[in-house]
């Protein structure tokens, strides 16, 4: 969809210097610098606009070292999110943010999109995980936001850094926390006739004081694809399924696994709890499998990612069934139900004449309706070139103004990941005005 | 989607099956050891599209690209597309071969001596005695430490199976044959070795792009393999090759022939209760981690039954903790393109070291030499049942 730029050079460094000097080199020929981890961002957030270095990270993936006592690691943007984990499950501990592309995406990509991921319901986003980052700036300066103390000082430029999307500097050390793995967890899939009475679910779950770890929606469409892949035993017959994990101690996860057993029959739901590990893990690899496997739908999709108040799932998921049958595009659901973080996607072929027009026409549709119902733009994609110019749908012209003045003071020349996040009205050539020296010193 | 062909003669259909969604990337050995996505599946698919549809001309950098990929295979285990990528990266670089003649001519030659076995077993005696006398340097040309000068017969009990016996598996690593025919013999099972009559499987040609030597090396082994009783191979590299013939020479004939391949570790399952366990065999002592061959793991989808297999006789089977991932083999792989071979076996020595194993069983002859290399203990599964069997 995004058919315009071209990547420039290439690196790939492998350490903080060399970032370092590659932000020299930009600064020195003035060319603007583009920062990517593993290309599965659905965003656009690390496409190429123009023709920018591109900083590939890839090769920046070692853990550097693990706290087992603090429940802490320092490591490298490259790292990737499953292999952090991986490494460290021995220890009794895991990376808690686990975006359905963990397999593959890298802590850099996380930070910069503050990922969420199934067990963010529970934990929390990429943010609550990321304790300080060594960040190097478009000047080539290396400085450490945030830091390992409880109570880092001064302001919380860490905060305003995760979820930048590559416009604020390049990520080059993350320090994390660790989480402790819980002492049991049960996974249950749920089966429902209707899709309402699936989201009738998710709201009482939630309503009944229970935080699930996980709270997933797939629909009927999404579950055959899915199936066709794994063979876990997902119903095909049904019009929606759950699948909620409980965690924690065990006696706990027994009494809430009851619970939400009891919640989805009560709402004409059926019930499978996960007899074991391998069961569990075949579910899970569905679920975190389903935007490939719509590839047996069609060769292309494109995916939404809107936020709307759990409340109004029902509402919005019957608006977007309307608005994508009636450009004749096919739609498959699939999201994070239990924080009401819709994943609306549009199977079809680009190779179809006028379909691109048809499938961005849909897309602006589903997005004013999940703003309409107080919904916000993005959950957790980030916004990328995909949405930047739908920002002035929820942000006034000040919000605006002050996002660029905010990355201004990071990045005074606009040199990193141009064009992305914020529209041109508020991009740097139009506030080029505002005198550099007003960001001097906001880290000094 | 229709199946139109454009100028690397791809099935569109096949390449539209990519959505570039990225889960293939950490499971391509080349990606993880370059970073770069042009060394990955999906990149590779982005120029073969590319390429394809003329956008790009088939430059030298595209076409390292095609050729640094090590047919694992372990991407389409990982695709929830099932995107065929093997058959795809085939495809183009039998074009690439045909139009830029790119394999370097001492492969070529190389890959000319596999079917003759006379000249390949003196061949590789004379290389046995020089390495004796210290005039090779093995390690540097990734030979196994100590060839054979002379080699055991293989003599026919019977002609209940086949057992499929290769190339240059049967000139350097005869006694692994003698063990297999000595396990399969356990169950009860006459074996005929094929021996001569099928000198090769063809799979390191067609990996190389050498598909018109592929087919007429396949027409051979069907001739010579006749009959409708199972053909056992302990190569997974050969094993893979033989069960796609089917689909290399689209006949009903072929298709018929690869319905009687086994990999011998696939059919022993089925025939363990029929080894006499009267005496039991006593157990092999220490860990024995298992190195997955990709062409076992990821195209036959048969490594389960090597542990099926190996737990009666064994003391302790570990997993390594790298998925599957390729070893760098290869084939002629790790001829070709050196460094990355030895790579992406850095990655694979590191899970083993890991494992604290003992011993390596690995079911392919490609991968127990490229790991002898690093100077690991590498068996075959075979030879440990057979010495568990004999000392009874």
């Amino acid at each position: 969809m995004f058919s315009d730029g071209a990547a420039g050079p290439v690196c790939f460094p492998d350490s903080t210097e060399h970032v370092q000097a590659i932000m020299g080199v930009a600064a020195r020929f003035d060319r603007a610098v583009l920062a990517r981890g593993a290309g599965s961002g659905l965003s656009g957030g690390a496409a190429p606009l123009g023709d920018p270095i591109v900083v590939s990270t890839t090769r920046m993936n070692r853990v550097l070292e693990v706290d087992v006592e603090d429940r802490t690691a320092w490591v490298q943007p490259g790292v990737i999110n499953l292999d952090l984990t991986r490494q460290v499950t021995p220890l009794g501990l895991h990376f808690a943010p686990d975006p359905s592309s963990q397999q593959v995406c890298t802590i850099g990509g996380n930070v910069a999109n503050n990922s969420g991921g199934p067990h963010c319901l529970a934990y929390g986003v990429t943010s609550a995980h990321v304790l300080a980052v060594e960040v190097v700036l478009s000047t080539g300066e290396a400085v450490v936001l945030g830091g390992l103390d409880a109570e880092p000082f001064g302001y919380d430029l860490r905060g305003a850094f995760v979820g930048s999307e590559g416009m604020f500097g390049i990520a080059t050390k993350i320090a994390v926390r660790l989480t402790p793995n819980p002492e049991s967890v049960k996974t249950l899939l749920l089966a429902f006739d209707k899709v309402a009475d699936a989201a009738a679910t998710v709201g009482a779950v939630i309503a009944s004081g229970l935080v699930p770890a996980a709270v997933e929606m797939m629909d009927k469409r999404c579950v055959a694809a899915v199936e066709d892949f794994v063979h876990a035993g997902y119903p095909r017959e049904a019009a929606a399924v759950l699948l909620i994990e409980l965690d924690g101690l065990r006696r706990g996860v027994e009494a809430d696994t009851a619970k939400v057993a009891e919640i989805g029959r009560a709402n004409g739901g059926t019930v499978r709890v996960a007899a074991d590990e391998q069961e569990r893990a075949l579910l899970w690899k569905g679920r975190k499998s389903a935007f490939g496997a719509v590839a047996r739908v069609a060769p292309d999709y494109y995916l939404h990612d809107t936020v709307v108040p759990r409340s109004k799932l029902v509402e919005v998921l019957e608006a977007v069934y309307e608005i994508v049958d009636r450009h004749d595009l096919t739609a498959v659901n699939v999201f994070h139900a239990g924080d009401g973080n819709l994943h609306p996607l549009m199977a079809y072929d680009s190779r179809e004449p006028g379909v691109n027009e048809r499938v961005a026409a849909a897309g602006r549709e589903i997005l004013e309706v999940s703003l309409a119902v107080g919904g916000v733009l993005s959950g957790e994609h980030g916004i990328g070139v995909e949405k930047r110019d739908f920002m002035e749908y929820q942000f006034t012209r000040a919000d605006l103004e002050a996002q660029a003045l905010l990355r201004r003071s990071f990045d005074p020349h606009c040199r990193l990941n141009q064009g992305k996040v914020l529209p041109s009205a508020h991009s740097c050539a139009d506030i080029a005005s505002l005198s550099a020296s007003k960001a001097d010193g906001v880290w000094g | 989607m229709s199946g139109s062909l454009g100028l690397l003669g791809l099935d569109q259909a096949e390449l539209d099956s990519c959505v570039a969604c990225g889960l293939c990337l950490p499971h391509c050995p080349t990606y993880r050891v370059t970073g770069a996505d042009t060394h990955s599946p999906r990149g590779r698919i982005a120029l073969m599209q590319v390429v394809d549809e003329g956008i790009a001309p088939l430059s030298d950098e595209i076409v390292e690209a095609f050729d640094s990929c090590i047919q694992c295979r372990a991407c389409e285990t990982a695709c929830p597309g099932d995107v065929p990528f093997g058959h795809l990266l085939e495809v183009a670089k039998g074009v690439v071969e045909k139009t830029r003649g790119k394999a370097p001519w001492w492969l070529k030659l190389g890959l000319r001596a596999l079917p003759r076995p006379r000249l390949l077993r003196a061949g590789s005696s004379c290389l046995a005695v020089a390495q004796r006398l210290r005039l090779v340097p093995s390690q540097r040309l990734g030979l196994p430490q100590r060839l054979p000068v002379r080699r055991r017969a293989l003599r026919a009990t019977g002609d209940d199976v086949w057992l499929f016996t290769g190339c240059v598996m049967d000139a350097w690593q005869r006694d692994i044959h003698v063990a297999t025919q000595q396990v399969i013999e356990a169950t009860g099972t006459t074996v005929r070795p094929s021996g001569d009559a099928a000198p090769c499987c063809g799979a390191l040609h067609t990996h190389a792009g050498l598909g018109d030597d592929a087919r007429r090396l396949a027409a051979r082994a069907m001739s010579a393999l006749e009959g409708d009783n199972a053909i056992l191979v302990n190569s997974a590299g050969c094993g893979a090759a033989l069960k796609d013939y089917g689909r290399l020479l689209d006949s009903d004939e072929a298709r018929a022939f690869s319905a009687r391949v086994f990999d011998v570790h696939e059919w022993l399952v089925d025939h363990m209760d029929e080894i006499d366990a009267n005496p039991p065999a006593p157990a092999i002592a220490g860990r024995v981690a298992i190195q997955d061959p990709c062409h076992l793991r990821h195209v036959q989808g048969s490594h389960m039954a090597v542990r099926r297999v190996l737990e009666p006789f064994v003391s302790e089977i570990v997993e390594l903790d790298d998925e599957g991932m390729c070893c760098g083999a290869g084939g002629a792989y790790s001829l070709v393109h050196r460094q990355l071979a030895l790579d992406v076996r850095d990655r694979k020595t590191g899970a083993i070291s890991r494992s604290r194993a003992d011993v390596v069983v690995s079911a392919n002859p490609g991968c127990s030499m490229h790991l002898v290399a690093a100077g690991l203990t590498v068996r075959h599964p075979m030879e440990l049942v057979a010495e568990a069997l004999r000392a009874r």
